[in-house]
């Protein structure tokens, strides 16, 4: 445990030393609300910035997740890796402590976007409601990034990996439920977005937004994370024996 | 109890034997491996620290087995590998108390400043570590392998890349960790340094080792004097009694004569005869650049660049 809040405290003062990293965290995700939340001319429902919100936070936990796999990349390129290979605090606690960090910082972020989307006019939520929202998102969080983590263990090169998460992320978000609704697709898209991942956590959170306690869902994607996080725990103990 | 041990230790990959039937001994000394790159030096300290699996072979640090029981080997050795890895954002100071907290250190900030003065960084220490000298960064790396008070560092390449004067302050401080009772393995190109501060060095050629023993034993093999000649065009065999050729870099060639001042005019008139054109000649005692060249042979690039084998290395060395 000491080890886990070690790294996840490592992470954070590096994150923060790089301003650059923090304000383009902030400020992207806040942009996306503004431009699309209010600019798009839409139709098919009353409060289109409720309906946007979810579809937001819920690509920036996507977007943030996916780089935990670069995090661990360049811990590898670097030297730092090894040096914390060969130690005695448990091997796995540098994992957890990547998929935590991302995890929270999504978090962080997600705060931002609920203040912003209130603050130009969404609907205030109760305390419960955004509890869950929080959590689905947390779930989320450790999802994508234990996903990434994964991949960026199998991949040797951080072009590599450059190439896989421009590959994902985008077309994750446009196939999913983020933009419109079901019935607002086209049939093709909308069997796509069914599937998507991304659809599930939005829907759950948008669920939530209508007040009914989505708890089938949120038990699904506890099960999906956890099974993700055992298989990166299984990779990583493979390639770092 | 023997700090380092491995027996018939390998490593393949694929078909390529990185690392060769290896078998070394390392007490409480100054142990350094040298050898070409390429040569496997690398590969055996991921070994020997538990970040690599050998193919056969057993290897044990401090009496425990490195594959059974790796935890407790990670608890009796620190690790500083080529790369300089100190975070740079950070201080030194912050970099130093990470090490503390991930070994669990009781008093950590107590042992971080003790440190930082041990190895004189105390002024620096709020200073971001990218404003540091590759020497201070290096320095810091030592303190952050000194955190848990190790008894076996292994140290790669720990004066690659330093000027003179922070190469030299490097090896002051690796010198007085061993006379504290510390082990210190470490792989090195320079054959001086190596010369200068090793107790024992180890050289090291297609993943096995081809001389073991203290600088002046093995240069004690090499008999008296190295007598080196450079040549202008190409070199024509010469054959005499009692003289021995070593090796070549270069446009230089290595000879090695019992009696160095005897035998230099009549190797000269040998080369002359065999229609060699000499343009220096020179007589000294041997050193470890000598015995290097002359275990290892001539070296040669490998001709292609292996791109499968190259990438399974990387793949596996991480």
């Amino acid at each position: 445990m000491k080890g886990v809040t070690t790294y996840i405290y490592r992470d954070f003062i590096r994150w923060i030393r790089y301003r650059v990293g923090v304000v383009s965290a902030l400020v992207l995700p806040a942009a996306w609300l503004l431009f699309v939340g209010c600019a798009l001319p839409v139709t098919f429902t009353g409060n289109y910035l409720d309906f946007i919100t979810p579809g937001i936070l819920v690509m920036t936990i996507l977007t943030a997740g996916i780089a935990s796999g670069s995090l661990l990349m360049f811990d590898k390129i670097l030297g730092y890796l090894n040096k914390f290979l060969a130690m005695p605090v448990p091997r796995e606690s540098i994992l957890v402590g990547k998929i935590l960090f991302i995890s929270i910082r999504g978090l962080l972020q997600a705060t931002i976007i609920l203040v912003i989307a209130v603050l130009i006019g969404a609907t205030l939520m109760t305390p419960l409601q955004y509890g869950l929202v929080y959590l689905i998102l947390f779930l989320f969080g450790v999802f994508i990034s234990s996903f990434s983590t994964t991949v960026a263990l199998y991949l040797e090169e951080h072009d590599s990996f450059a190439a896989f998460s421009a590959m994902v992320t985008m077309p994750l978000f446009f196939t999913s439920s983020a933009l419109m609704p079901y019935d607002a697709m086209p049939g093709w898209l909308s069997a796509i977005a069914h599937v998507n991942p991304l659809s599930f956590a939005i829907d759950a959170i948008r669920d939530v937004g209508a007040g009914s306690i989505p708890a089938v869902p949120i038990l699904l994607l506890l099960i999906v994370t956890a099974v993700v996080v055992v298989c990166a725990g299984y990779v990583f103990r493979k390639v770092t024996i | 109890m023997t700090s380092i041990l491995a027996d018939n230790l390998t490593k393949k990959f694929g078909d390529l034997y990185a690392v060769d039937s290896l078998n070394l001994a390392v007490e409480k000394e100054i142990f350094g491996l040298l050898g070409p790159n390429g040569s496997g030096k690398t590969t055996t300290v991921l070994m020997l620290t538990t970040l690599l699996a050998q193919t056969t072979g057993t290897a044990s640090i401090c009496g425990h087995d490195t594959r059974r029981e790796p935890d407790l080997v990670r608890e009796c050795i620190s690790y500083v590998p080529q790369e300089m890895a100190v975070d740079p954002n950070l201080t030194g100071r912050e970099n130093l108390l990470i090490f503390a907290r991930l070994y669990g250190i009781p008093n950590p900030k107590d042992k971080v400043d003790e440190l930082l003065g041990i190895m004189e960084l105390t002024d620096r220490a709020h200073d971001l570590a990218k404003t540091y000298s590759g020497g201070m960064r290096r320095r810091l790396e030592l303190a952050e392998a000194l955190v848990h008070e190790p008894e076996v560092i292994f140290l790669d390449e720990p004066t690659l890349g330093l000027d003179v004067g922070a190469r030299q302050n490097i090896w002051q401080h690796i010198h007085a960790l061993n006379k504290k009772g510390m082990t210190i393995f470490m792989t090195t190109h320079y054959m001086d340094e190596a010369d200068k501060y090793c107790d024992r060095v180890g050289i090291i050629s297609h993943g096995k080792v081809v001389a073991l023993g203290s600088p002046a034993e093995l240069k004690a093999r090499l008999m008296n004097t190295v007598i080196t000649v450079t040549l202008e065009g190409n070199y024509s065999p010469v054959q005499l009694d009692g003289l021995v050729f070593v090796g070549q870099s270069g446009n230089a060639y290595a000879f090695t004569a019992e009696n160095g001042s005897e035998a230099l005019p009549l190797l000269a008139d040998a080369l002359g005869r065999a229609g060699n054109r000499v343009k220096a000649m020179s007589l000294r005692e041997p050193s470890l650049d000598d015995v290097f060249l002359q275990s290892v042979g001539k070296q040669e690039e490998p001709r292609g660049f292996e791109e499968m084998k190259f990438r399974m290395m990387l793949h596996r060395r991480h």
